[in-house]
């Protein structure tokens, strides 16, 4: 199992969950964070404003479902053609065991 | 060591507080979230918890006009040795699970290394930060 965090423009969250659904990736978390990238910022003026606003999302899936879910996310988060600075980013690890609280089961 | 990352309902947050530092494990993290398990949402049951005051409108609100819709919750998590992974899940499970769909998932994952803030120092045991 891998956990994926994605963090991408907040404007775009709507998309990626409605495609992430179709795909029969139901099951998501999404969480407001702050954050700056190595452009280190938004620099208008003399002024870097370096806490943008974001969302993070979280998934986890089975290891060979990465490819697509990365895809996915890469298509619906980029702006434009080529995609810009402030797009977001996938970062994705290891997860060792999974738990459903409703029935105590092992496995996602 | 390893992070023990439960997503909870959001009223069971202060009794599985409770159950964990009853258990040995004070330390944890929680936060706000959204989000969306495998089951669709019943919108019904939705409108009646609001109606109950069970969850606050305004989250609920916010998240429910969107069109992928999400259900407030709370993300908890708290980092332990190894060895005590079992307890800290069974501890968990055990205060939150109500039966339904809904109650949350539990993810274990593995922590490379931590390091205390106050002095720098590299923390191999979670004992020690204690």
């Amino acid at each position: 199992m891998l956990l994926v965090r994605a963090i991408i423009r907040p404007e775009k969250v709507s998309i990626v969950l409605t495609e992430l659904l179709s795909a029969g990736f139901p099951a998501v978390t999404k969480m407001d964070v702050f954050g700056r990238g190595r452009q280190k910022g938004v620099k208008v003026g003399d002024v870097y404003y370096d806490e943008i606003p974001k969302e993070m999302l979280l998934c986890v899936i089975k290891d060979e479902d990465k490819d697509d879910m990365v895809k996915i996310i890469m298509r619906n988060a980029r702006t434009g053609e080529k995609g810009n600075f402030g797009d977001g980013r996938i970062f994705i690890s290891p997860v060792e065991d999974a738990y459903t609280i409703s029935s105590g089961k092992q496995g996602l | 060591m390893k992070e023990v990352m439960a997503f909870i309902r959001q009223n069971k947050v202060s009794r599985t507080k409770e159950a964990l530092a009853e258990a040995g494990f004070p330390s944890f993290t929680c936060r706000k979230c959204l989000g969306r398990g495998r089951k669709s949402v019943d919108l019904s049951l939705v409108r009646s918890l609001i109606e109950d005051g069970e969850i606050p409108l305004s989250t609920s609100a916010e998240s429910l006009t969107e069109s992928s819709r999400l259900i407030p919750k709370r993300f908890f998590t708290l980092i332990v040795d190894d060895a005590a992974v079992q307890k800290v899940v069974k501890t968990i499970i055990d205060t939150n699970s109500t039966g339904n769909p809904g109650d949350g998932k539990i993810f274990v994952i593995p922590i490379m290394e931590t390091y205390r803030v106050r002095d720098g120092e590299l923390d191999t045991d979670m004992d020690t930060l204690y």
